[in-house]
């Protein structure tokens, strides 16, 4: 590996973060940074990167987009960072690319989106829809049916989910039933409206891209007009433990979701992880796909400068594609062309105790491709689920 | 948008697509290339000649610069060439020129990024078969419009010849064609020839 000599400078190493710690998806954006602070820490407590400790310059964007430019701006400038974590919706990512491409920084985003991006100066470590959406679109058309109503957010990210569906559905000759977006900040009755009309036309499932305080919302109206998870689900790969924190364990039992890690993973990295984020944030603090792309990710960046020797973007740009991690998920690894991450797709079933029973996996790690237009379902989601049935009945 | 429609052919398609790139191999090319590797396109590079195009060829991308301005593809400008998208590096009149000649539909501009190049390659298919598509329409309808063209003189020639109406003049026409078992616009075709071959 190439090492760069520091001039042996022992300043601490400077990282921006951008989590919204009020707004829409707040929820999920505070196990965010809350992951980022427990790395950062861990890094620190051994040793530090060759020496050099690591300074988090956390900034609140308040999950909007043009505050997320200006935060970013103002951290290269005025804070002379020239890495950031952080963003969280779509919407925010896209304004700051501009800002780290222009100043040649390097954006770490840990958030599932909708694929069909890359920019040299961005890590993606959450999934693409071909390590999300696919996987659970293919093991809810097996498994459940492919007459299905499908509500989301009303901005991108939900749209292109639908779109990879709706192609599903049509291909098995399968039937939209009912297709609603909502905006971000609809209230109760809006979501109340659209569980009446699920309710009415009884599809197989309900496919949910509905994010942040929308999600609690549709969950609580699905219960509140008496229908039953574990005969017709939401699934959604938003849906985390961050969300069900928030509405309550009774309302998201039997529901399903599609992620590269849930908390109730039993790998020895996840539970150290785990028991260590309990300890210093308090022991109700769940964790979620999200927190783990943020935590692992500072990890991968700490290890890319310990090879450099330098928090210079374009040095780490030639040792983080390829470089891999053994995260609480599994063994990650940033794919050498598109910057985005190989990942480990589960789905899961919500139990009595608000986590996660992982009824289907994939057989191994899946590469990330974010510009894949035409989906084939992974096989292994076609098969016999017995896991599913042990997680509640299917009827 | 209330709906999500279906997802467009092209796009559907962009996983088999042929791409041959004229680039150099400098920054822009390994952009450009990655890019399409990314995109998940069948990629063949070369610089700066193209004697003839691999078979299959659904879309090349060029590099407009000195020495592909001088260059004459001879698979260029044809019926069954494919469409080009130009890397356009200067911005002075004689690479517009050259640019506008290769009737391109999208653009990419240099500095390349890895942003824009599958909307540009999006834009520039459809555009590309809708075009198509309009210029075979226009040849049926001036294949059309020629035919109706001749039934009419033949019909004139008929009307003065019999002194007959011109309903009759092409009831004859038409008779004549199905006795000689004949498109009515052949018949018509030998009539204003042999009128051209006796008006002397």
């Amino acid at each position: 590996m190439t090492r760069i000599d520091s001039g042996g400078t022992s300043a601490p190493i400077k990282i921006g973060v951008l989590y919204s710690r009020s707004g829409v998806t707040s929820a999920a954006e505070t196990t965010q940074l809350q992951a980022t602070m427990l790395a950062a820490e861990e890094i620190n407590r051994a040793g530090g990167v060759s020496g050099r400790e690591i300074e988090l310059v956390c900034l609140d964007p308040q999950c909007q987009p043009r505050r997320h430019a200006e935060l970013a701006e103002q951290l290269i400038l005025e804070h002379r960072v020239r890495i950031i974590v952080g963003c969280y919706m779509s919407s925010t990512r896209k304004a700051v690319i501009p800002i780290v491409e222009r100043h040649n920084a390097l954006l770490f985003y840990a958030t599932p989106y909708e694929g069909f991006e890359y920019s040299r100066n961005v890590i993606y470590t959450g999934a693409a829809p071909n390590q999300n959406t696919l996987p659970l679109a293919g093991f809810m058309l097996s498994q459940f049916g492919s007459r299905v109503s499908m509500i989301g957010s009303d901005y991108v990210c939900p749209y292109e989910s639908n779109r990879v569906m709706s192609d599903l559905i049509l291909e098995r000759g399968g039937e939209k039933v009912d297709e609603t977006y909502l905006p971000l900040d609809a209230p109760w009755e809006s979501y109340l409206d659209v569980a009446n009309r699920i309710k009415q036309r009884s599809p197989d499932f309900i496919f949910s891209t509905v994010v942040g305080e929308g999600i609690p919302h549709l969950y609580r109206a699905f219960a509140h007009v008496g229908l039953d998870p574990y005969r017709m689900p939401i699934a959604s790969h938003m849906t985390s433990e961050a969300e069900i924190a928030v509405m309550g364990n009774d309302l998201a039992q039997g529901h399903i979701t599609s992620a590269a890690y849930f908390q109730s993973i039993d790998t020895a990295e996840n539970l150290a992880a785990l028991a260590r984020y309990q300890a210093r944030f308090g022991a109700d603090q769940p964790t979620n796909m999200c927190w783990e792309a943020a935590y692992f990710q500072m990890h991968l960046l700490a290890d890319a400068i310990r090879r450099v020797g330098a928090e210079d973007p374009t040095l780490l740009l030639r040792v983080l594609p390829g470089l891999e991690f053994e995260a609480p998920q599994g063994r990650v690894r940033i794919d050498e062309h598109n910057n985005h991450t190989y990942l480990h797709p589960l789905i899961g079933r919500v139990n009595a105790h608000g986590r996660f029973d992982i009824i289907g996996r994939a057989p191994e790690r899946v590469k990330a491709d974010p510009y894949v237009v035409s989906h084939i379902t992974p096989e292994w989601t076609a098969h016999a689920h017995p896991e599913l049935a042990r997680a509640g009945a299917v009827r | 948008m209330k709906q999500v429609a279906e997802t467009p052919a092209i796009l559907r398609d962009l996983r088999s697509l042929k791409v041959v790139v004229i680039h150099p191999q400098d920054q822009d090319g390994e952009e450009l290339l990655a890019q399409l590797r990314r995109i998940g396109c069948d990629v063949e590079v070369c610089w700066p000649r193209l004697d003839s195009l691999p078979s299959g060829t659904g879309l090349v991308v060029m590099a407009m610069r000195p020495e592909t301005l001088s260059i004459d593809f001879p698979w260029l400008g044809t019926s069954t060439s494919p469409p080009v998208i130009p890397v356009v590096t200067y911005e002075n009149p004689i690479t517009i020129e050259a640019v506008l000649r290769l009737n391109a539909f999208a653009t990419i501009p240099s500095p390349v990024r890895s942003f824009g190049l599958l909307t540009a390659i999006a834009v520039a298919l459809t555009q590309f078969k809708a075009c198509r598509m309009r210029e075979r329409y226009i040849e049926r309808l001036e294949q059309k419009q020629a035919k109706v063209r001749v039934i009419q003189q033949a019909k004139q020639i008929v009307m003065k010849a019999r002194g007959v109406s011109e309903e009759d003049a092409y009831q004859l026409l038409r008779s004549q064609a199905m006795l000689k078992r004949e498109q009515i616009e052949t018949v018509a075709g030998e009539i204003v020839k042999a009128h051209e071959t006796l008006s002397f």
